[in-house]
């Protein structure tokens, strides 16, 4: 670090303002894609830049620029200032200090020892795994993607907050298009992105991956010779991939304090749950217990504290399927008067924090994944998202799925493609009646939650075992 | 210097420093976007959040020895810093670009044109965003609804320029009130104000024009059983479709990769009806005709013409991988300044056409469901309303919908409006988006409704 932006936020506070904080950015980001056995894409980005914040009499101000100049971030500071004045005398909740504590703190993800891949090193993978899995004549695309990023973040604030956390995020993904007449199906490595995560070179085993990878292709020519998933009412019992969506739109979502607080309803929209619901709303059956857990190693969104230097650390939002806990920040919580946690959170440095997801996980429970399917009668397998959409209070879904296998008598059975589900998420939790043990338990995120005005992508993350529903509404396409 | 002229400068001199930092046989094409914009967010009248962001943003594409590889860096405005950056920002590509594989289908910068187009704006003083923009709002507390949503505002900035000789410049000075006025029986009505020229006299006058529609969401709410009913889509309605056309829709690449559901319209096994049309249309000026390799878009693009298809987007990588026309697509293939064409079905008359059935205003997250048959599921959302013999009973239970395109502007596709709206694209992830649509109302004959 060439400049000190300790030092800097002492120099830059304009007279006047309460409190001034300054959250320094850096990402480093690299990406590289193969398809059909060739070099498709590669990019190598830097995005770096402050935000400084001011308060004055209950109104935060902000301002952002890419800059580090101390004269800059002066000239940062005293706009963020004019602002916060203008704000001050109509705000929708006065705020004080307390909401920018001053944590010190510093973090880095953990990584196994070990050099990461060079981009050629990359690339050759990616040629290579994409002319393996274009091993049918049904393959009409076959890509992969490799996407790892370094986010290094400071924060520091007049009252003595002084954080820095270093995020290693690596992802990638293959895809694998098949098509004969005029079908098409696709299978990806646990959905789009979903296999994004922190650590180093212990995620990237590629003999591993290139296995994976051609097994996508074949089953996504498999796909294309399965009957329609069935169009009916059944159990339906959710791979923790497929988990990791249910759980971000339909129970991450909906808690966000900031959305009950009214602050989306212009944009993503508001939710089913109330203020008054926290601690007495039945979200789910007794099986359920979700928690907010920043610290699960490789999760995305692990971190040691959130964008205004809350700590962060675990806490239950739902126990055994009652709401206790919503994800409401430091603001949200003295906005509602309700407990929250570390969770007011920015896309990089030119977007003011907001209440989003971070790890948001569905705790395991004590069935293995034989006993899950075996306990189904009648029923149907599905894994890896490729398609979703709710209501804007986050109740009415309706996602689908890349791969289902019906479950005919406790047995896993007969494969179908197309396979989706549509439900209400306050009566589809409460239809939980198996939650799968440690063993089936998967750690998966995404980069690409978006949220607020301005608008705001950040990474989330999601971990859950095999979970079951009972006696929901199934149907495939139409081809 | 203003912000734009700023901004301009800063173009061209990251442009003189990376150009010069080439050595031969080296090309290099540069994309531009900048802004300085404050962002109002608003909540119960009031403010939640008051900032500003000021962005310049490059991203490159260089070219060497049969390698390609993309990179992107901001600009500080400190002329010194920003030039040394950019310096060694062409040795570090150089370096790194010769680590890959050869670009199979490499196409390097070859336009030479140049333009400039500039706006100015008239917007709020920033020191009375809460007497211009919320207090008018006020208006809103006669019919107890809350005012959300967000208003930003100030100059929007994109570039293009090539090693080739290609050199563009647009910018323009804007504003956008994205606004909801929600009940406190969860109805809401959705509009924006958006511009160049800021009138507090037209903002109160959108505001107050709203009131009456939210008497109207006051009455009982209707709760519709899913099935199929006579709809008609509004213009904000039918803009939220067009994306459709974008997302594994009508480019080039995604045809040739089994990645569109357009391929049975492309194909000729399926048509639309012949009152449905679409272009890509850059006389609505609302976003530059240039891409990121500095070529420059068609003004006028038919992509659709009577149900039928007519062209895809085509970039120069796809030009040169499939053997097609290229016509000035940015590499990502999707629909700019989309036109859908009018009809002759006068708007004017769409309550007393639709008889009984759905007033949609609006819909909400829609996502393709069955991609083969181009089916699209999504929800309504603000201001649906049912109507019954011409007049509107009720506001509705919010519905999910789950539709094939093919039907809904097939022969479900009843009349097509003769009156069309711009709806404005308001998009600010990572930078304020620039552009938007043209589209009618249309009137749909038994839209599929699931849940």
């Amino acid at each position: 670090m060439s400049v000190s932006v300790k030092k800097l936020v002492g120099e830059i506070a304009p007279p006047g303002a309460e409190w001034c904080g300054l959250r320094r950015v850096r990402l480093s980001a690299r990406a590289l894609q193969a398809k059909d056995g060739r070099f498709d894409l590669a990019y190598d980005y830097v995005d770096e830049g402050c935000m400084v914040e001011v308060l004055y009499r209950g109104q935060f101000g902000y301002a952002a620029v890419a800059s580090l100049d101390s004269l800059a971030l002066s000239r940062a500071a005293e706009r963020a200032l004019t602002l916060a004045r203008v704000g001050s005398a109509r705000p929708v909740h006065a705020f004080d200090r307390s909401v920018r504590p001053a944590t010190v703190a510093k973090w880095e993800t953990k990584r196994a020892p070990g050099r990461l891949p060079g981009s050629d090193e990359l690339c050759a993978f990616a040629v290579d795994a994409t002319r393996a899995m274009r091993s049918s004549e049904k393959i009409v695309r076959a890509d992969f993607l490799f996407e790892l990023r370094d986010e290094e973040t400071e924060y520091v604030s007049t009252s003595g907050a002084d954080i820095a956390q270093l995020k290693h995020v690596i992802g990638y993904n293959a895809t694998a298009v098949a098509r004969e007449g005029t079908l098409t199906q696709r299978r990806t490595l646990n959905g789009p992105r979903g296999r994004t995560l922190q650590g180093g070179a212990e995620l990237l085993d590629f003999p591993a991956i290139r296995i994976e990878a051609v097994q996508a292709a074949a089953q996504a020519v498999e796909l294309l010779s399965a009957p329609e998933c069935p169009s009916d009412r059944r159990d339906l019992v959710l791979a923790p991939d497929q988990m990791m969506l249910q759980i971000h739109e339909s129970v991450g979502h909906p808690l966000e304090l900031d959305r009950i607080l009214g602050d989306e309803r212009n944009f993503a929209g508001s939710s089913f749950v109330r203020l008054e619901d926290l601690g007495t709303l039945r979200y789910g059956s007794e099986l359920m217990n979700v928690s907010f857990d920043p610290g699960v190693e490789s999760e995305p969104a692990s971190y040691a504290a959130d964008d205004i230097g809350n700590p962060a650390r675990k806490e239950l939002l739902i126990e055994k399927g009652i709401l206790v806990r919503a994800l409401g920040s430091l603001e949200s919580q003295a906005r509602s008067g309700k407990a929250g946690v570390a969770n007011q959170r920015a896309q990089l440095w030119f977007r003011a924090p907001i209440d989003r997801m971070a790890n948001l996980n569905l705790e395991p429970g004590d069935s293995s994944l034989d006993e899950i399917v075996g306990s189904v009668e009648k029923g149907v397998w599905m894994e890896a998202n490729r398609s979703w959409s709710i209501d804007d209070y986050r109740n009415k879904f309706q996602f689908g799925c890349e791969y289902g296998r019906l479950i005919e008598n406790g047995k896993l059975g007969q494969v179908v493609r197309n396979p989706n589900y549509r439900g209400v998420s306050s009566s589809f939790w409460r239809s939980l009646f198996k939650v799968g043990d440690a063993s089936t338990f998967r750690v998966y995120g995404t980069p690409n939650c978006g949220k607020g005005e301005p608008n705001q992508v950040i990474t989330v993350g999601h971990a859950s075992p095999v979970c079951a529903f009972r006696d929901v509404e199934v149907f495939g396409g139409e081809a | 210097m203003s912000a734009k002229m700023d901004m301009e400068a800063r173009f061209g001199r990251a442009c003189d420093a990376l150009f010069g930092a080439l050595k031969g046989g080296e090309a290099l094409a540069v994309d531009f976007g900048g802004e300085d914009s404050t962002f109002l967010r608003f909540n119960h009248g009031k403010v939640r959040q008051l900032g500003s962001v000021e962005r310049a943003d490059l991203t490159l594409r260089f070219y060497a020895g049969g390698r390609t590889l993309g990179s992107g860096v901001n600009l500080s405005g400190d002329a010194d810093a920003d030039a040394k950056a950019c310096v060694a920002l062409v040795a570090r590509l150089r370096d790194q670009a010769a680590l890959l594989p050869e670009d199979p289908y490499q196409t390097l910068p070859a336009a030479s044109g140049s333009s400039r187009e500039e706006f100015s704006g008239r917007m709020p003083d920033p020191s009375r965003l809460v007497e211009e923009v919320l207090e008018p709002g006020d208006v809103l507390d006669s019919a107890d609804a809350d005012f959300v949503g967000l208003h930003s505002q100030g100059p929007v900035c994109r570039g293009a320029a090539a090693s080739s000789g290609a050199r563009h410049w647009f910018a323009t000075e804007i504003f956008a009130t994205d606004w909801s006025a929600c009940l406190p029986n969860g109805k809401a009505v959705k509009s924006c104000y958006a511009g160049r020229e800021w009138d507090g006299a037209e903002w109160r006058r959108q505001l107050a024009a709203e009131l009456p529609r939210l008497e109207a969401l006051k009455r009982p709410e209707r709760v519709l059983p899913p099935g199929a009913y006579r709809v008609w889509l509004s213009p904000d309605a039918v803009d939220a479709f067009v994306p459709f056309f974008s997302r594994m829709g009508l480019s080039e690449r995604a045809y040739r990769e089994g990645s569109s559901a357009w391929s049975a319209l492309r194909d000729g096994r399926k048509t639309l009806s012949p009152k449905f049309s679409l272009a890509q249309d850059f006389a609505l000026g609302a976003e530059p005709r240039f891409n990121e390799l500095g070529e420059l878009a068609p003004e006028r693009l038919p992509l659709i013409e009577g149900g039928a298809f007519a062209n895809a987007i085509v970039s120069s990588r796809s030009a040169k991988q499939y053997g097609a026309v290229p016509n000035g697509a940015p590499d990502w293939e999707g629909v700019r300044s989309p036109s859908v064409a009018s009809g002759d079905f006068d708007d004017g008359k769409a309550l007393e056409a639709l008889g009984t059935g759905l007033y949609v205003s609006n819909v909400h997250y829609l996502n393709w469901s069955d991609f083969d048959s181009a089916r699209v599921t999504g929800m309504t959302r603000f201001a649906c309303v049912w109507v019954e013999d011409g007049r509107i009973v009720s506001p509705i239970k919010d519905l999910r919908f789950d539709e094939s395109l093919y039907r809904l502007w097939g022969d479900k596709l009843e009349a097509v409006g003769c009156r069309r709206s711009f709806i404005a694209e308001t998009g600010s992830y990572v930078n304020r988006d620039l552009g938007g649509s043209l589209v009618p109302g249309m009137l749909i004959d038994g839209m599929t409704f699931t849940l």
